[in-house]
């Protein structure tokens, strides 16, 4: 309940909403403050209309009052003096005393008892007005009587003919007082500042006729009414004041009517109401029109804010995209192999990881395959690595198109890729998609405009028979990979409990070896043999390097063991020593100087029956001088078997080769017993010379090998010297050459050629030093 | 047609009109001569015979007099001063009379009369033909 409310509240300030609101309530309070100051406004204009209406009836009622008692007291004047003088009056006479009203407006006449006019100032009336409605009513009543308006001719104006009876002495009716007055006169005070051109003042009598009636500049006289419809109100003490729509006109107005005390007559004010509410209403669409402004102003800049603040959003939400997609990309380079996109080994061995925790809690199979390119290396080498990655990322593609979603694949460095099945039903469904992968790896690959074919070996661990953790699964899927390699390639293999990874991997080597020779995958190196005392190049050792199709380099430690159990070391022999000789042939005809050659004898090279027949055949055919030749057994080899060794050095000695102890000073041999065989040279092994600066039993037992070897008159070479130091102290203990990776590394035949022309160029200055030159590494 | 009886029209106003303007220029306010007005502006004359004021500095209050409804003098008079016709005039009077702001001026019979009151009334001040002017009384207008 609280959690919903707060969520309600958090919605509250959300921006949008902040923005609706404010607006709606700023929009609220502008148009709420102006239809209430309209609201006002009006009330307060119908209210001094209305009081200006009530206002002026009371005025106009004053002043019609006024003037219907002037024009009655006259009438009673002229009355009393007609009465008094006995019918004779002279009415000029009451004019000259100012007794009668202004002659310009109020026309006194006097009619006797037949109607004739006896008396007056009055040009317009006829002679006798006998006819004449009021002169009938006089007759009869004795009262004021205020006639309808009237013209004496159509051109004449309007007139009211206000009138007394007038009797002679004996009461009887003896004629009529008489003054005619035009109507307008009554309508004469409207002010068109107070009454505006819409208004109406008029004066009605009881008998409902308009006596006149003016709106603006417009009379209308005698126009009658219902009275009683019309002004329902007019009979109530003081005059009220209502909007009504007046029959006359169909006008609105505001309108107050008063009827007058002592005469027959109403007065009636009106106020239209348009024009008293015209100014209101012109301000009112003012405010509407300000309102309407502050509207637009408004919603124009809340939308402007709206979009400013949309943009900031938005560009705030780019900001955090783009921080994300860089966070994205770092993790995807950190757990990805740039060049194939596909995971590498962090994340395969996360993967796996949980893949065997899935497989293990759903109790289910999963399957670890290790798939390793079997041409890859010569690829890389023959066509270049551009060539080389195009086609991984070839493999790679071709991988993934082999497996469901929930598959994995993997790129653990070079070509070695690697797949996980989590989720097996039967371990047939990992041979099935090894099949697949094999026969997708062997598909062509067009690189460089060439088509190219590949091979690939599959090895497969399975969960949990072979192995219940990500380590064992992988180590033993490598295994199998090694094992159909071992098969022949182009194939898969299913771990064994039987497998043996060394055995595997010589299984592998030797099947390799085999084909090495054919394949021209031998090569040798050269390292130099330097003359301690002038630095001179003396000679130099043969050394066998492989380079290894898939494997890349192998050492020899590695695969002469092999050679040597499969007897693959003889025909390798053979081919080594006639490589050698025609080098040192070719860079004898080059005209560099002539230099011993070393070449290390295997013990089955060297208990080889055929050896000495090889040795022979060679040198024949080469046409290579015997005495540059030097063969290098090793110490553990001479005391094999004594009288063997000493019969096959003999006939080596015998062709005119030279013969040199390896690695001598490990113990095997007594100084003495050296004597018997028909040795050249003496090379002091390297674990001596290493100490030969600083452990004096080193130090001993090297001078003592130098000192006995001068003693029988062999050459002493010094093994493995990496220092001046080490080169100083056998200097002084006169051994003859050094040979180390200090001054020469093993090098290429180009590349030590190279350094042999250098050597050239340099030799008379060599002579006298002391030093020998650090060859280019 | 239309357009030769238009213009036969004008031609015939123009000459009825002629007529009274010229003999307008004859008639002339008076006082008396011992009266401190000596001269008037048209103005003035008018706002007098139309009840708008009825003193002027220094003096006491004036007495207009009018000659009756109809005379040549009267019509000629305020076509001069002030330019209103007799309907004009009367409704002047009506709208004052009624709202109770004034009376018209006293009516005296004739030029005789008019002379004689002011003669001998130095408040009065009249209106007459410039040559029913004699030596006891003064123009003060135009």
């Amino acid at each position: 309940m609280t959690k919903l409310s707060r969520q309600r509240l958090h919605v509250l300030i959300e921006p949008r909403v902040l923005f609706a609101a404010f607006t709606l309530i700023v929009l609220a309070v502008v148009w709420g403050a102006t239809l209430y100051l309209i609201d006002v406004e009006r009330a307060n204009a119908r209210k001094a209309a209305a009081v200006s209406t009530s206002d002026q009836v009371q005025t106009y009622g004053a002043q019609v009052v006024r003037a219907v008692r002037e024009i009655d007291l006259t009438l009673k004047v002229v009355k009393y003096a007609f009465e008094r003088n006995e019918g004779r009056i002279d009415l000029a006479t009451l004019q000259d005393r100012t007794l009668l009203p202004s002659n310009l407006v109020f026309k006194v006449s006097i009619a006797d008892r037949n109607g004739m006019i006896v008396s007056g100032m009055d040009p317009a009336l006829s002679n006798n007005v006998s006819y004449r409605t009021y002169f009938q009513q006089q007759r009869q009543g004795d009262a004021l009587a205020v006639s309808r308006p009237q013209q004496e001719t159509d051109s004449d104006e309007w007139r009211l003919f206000f009138t007394r009876r007038l009797d002679d002495e004996s009461g009887y009716f003896a004629g009529v007082a008489i003054i005619a007055v035009g109507a307008d006169f009554f309508v004469s005070g409207y002010d068109v500042g107070k009454l505006g051109t819409e208004g109406v003042l008029g004066v009605i009598g009881d008998d409902g006729v308009f006596r006149a009636r003016r709106t603006g500049d417009t009379v209308v006289y005698g126009e009658a009414v219902d009275y009683a419809k019309t002004f329902p109100d007019a009979d109530s003490e003081e005059g009220r004041v209502t909007l009504t729509e007046n029959p006359w006109d169909g006008v609105s107005r505001y309108t107050g009517t008063q009827r007058l005390y002592g005469a027959p007559l109403t007065v009636v004010v009106g106020l239209s109401q348009a024009e008293q509410l015209a100014e209101t209403s012109a301000s009112a669409r003012t405010y509407l029109w300000r309102a309407a402004a502050a509207t637009v102003v408004l919603l124009l800049v809340v939308a402007l804010l709206w979009r400013m603040m949309r943009q900031l959003a938005r560009a705030r939400r780019e900001a955090v995209t783009s921080e994300i997609a860089h966070a994205r990309q770092v993790e995807h380079l950190a757990f990805h192999d740039g060049l194939t996109g596909l995971p590498n080994r962090s994340l395969f061995s996360r993967m796996l990881q949980q893949g065997v925790q899935m497989a293990r809690r759903n109790n289910r199979l999963l399957a670890v395959l290790f798939l390793d390119l079997d041409r890859f290396k010569h690829i890389n080498d023959t066509l270049g690595h551009e060539a080389g990655d195009q086609l991984l990322q070839e493999v790679a593609a071709r991988l993934k198109s082999c497996l469901r979603d929930s598959d994995s694949v993997a790129r653990l460095g070079g070509d070695e890729f690697v797949v996980v099945l989590p989720e097996l039903a039967d371990d047939v469904y990992a041979a099935t998609v090894a099949q697949k992968i094999i026969s997708a790896i062997s598909r062509p690959f067009t690189l460089k405009g060439l088509e190219f074919r590949v091979t690939g070996s599959v090895g497969i661990s399975i969960h949990p028979q072979d192995g219940l953790d990500e380590e064992t699964l992988t180590k033993n899927a490598d295994i199998a990979m090694y094992k159909a390699k071992a098969e022949g390639k182009n194939t898969f293999q299913f771990y064994s409990d039987t497998f043996n990874a060394e055995s595997l991997e010589r299984l592998t080597l030797e099947s390799s070896l085999r084909r090495a020779l054919e394949n021209n995958e031998f090569e040798i190196h050269y390292q130099a043999k330097s003359d301690l005392k002038t630095g001179q190049i003396t000679g130099m050792e043969a050394l066998l390097r492989w380079q290894h199709p898939d494997l890349g380099t192998v050492a020899p430690m590695r695969f002469i063991p092999v050679a040597e159990q499969t007897g693959l070391i003889v025909p390798i022999g053979r081919w080594v020593l006639k490589t050698v000789c025609l080098q040192n042939l070719a860079w004898q005809k080059e005209g560099l100087s002539r230099l011993h050659i070393a070449v290390n004898l295997s013990e089955l090279q060297f208990f080889d029956e055929h050896l000495l027949h090889d040795v022979e055949t060679i040198l024949e055919s080469t046409g290579m001088e015997a005495d540059l030749l030097e063969f290098e057994i090793t110490e553990g080899m001479l005391m094999r078997d004594v009288q063997r060794t000493l019969r096959v050095l003999t006939a080596l000695k015998k062709l005119g080769v030279r013969i040199a102890v390896d690695d001598f000073g490990l113990g095997y041999t007594t100084l003495a017993s050296l004597r018997q065989f028909p040795i050249d040279t003496i090379k002091i092994d390297r674990s001596l010379i290493r100490g030969v600066t600083h452990v004096a039993d080193d130090q001993a037992l090297t001078e003592a090998i130098i000192a006995m070897g001068k003693s029988l008159s062999m050459t002493v070479v010094a093994q493995g010297v990496e220092n001046t130091a080490q080169a100083k102290i056998l200097r002084e203990d006169a051994c003859d050459e050094i040979q180390g990776f200090y001054f020469d590394r093993p090098v290429p035949a180009a590349q030590f050629a190279q350094m042999l022309r250098a050597r050239a160029a340099l030799a008379p200055d060599i002579g006298t030093g002391s030093q020998p030159v650090p060859a280019k590494t | 047609m239309h357009m030769l009886a238009r213009t036969g029209l004008v031609v015939v106003a123009l000459m009825l009109g002629a007529g009274p303007v010229v003999a307008a220029a004859d008639v002339v306010a008076v006082v008396a001569n011992k009266s401190a007005i000596t001269r008037l502006t048209p103005r003035q004359v008018e706002d007098i015979f139309l009840g708008r004021i009825n003193h002027l500095e220094s003096t006491a209050t004036l007495v207009p007099l009018d000659l009756p409804e109809g005379s040549p003098a009267r019509a000629e008079f305020y076509a001069t001063f002030g330019g209103k016709s007799a309907a004009q005039l009367k409704a002047h009077w009506s709208r004052l009379i009624f709202t109770g702001r004034g009376q018209p001026p006293a009516v005296v019979p004739d030029i005789e009369t008019a002379r004689k009151r002011v003669a001998t009334n130095p408040n009065a001040i009249a209106y007459m033909d410039r040559s029913a002017v004699d030596a006891s009384i003064r123009i003060v207008a135009p």
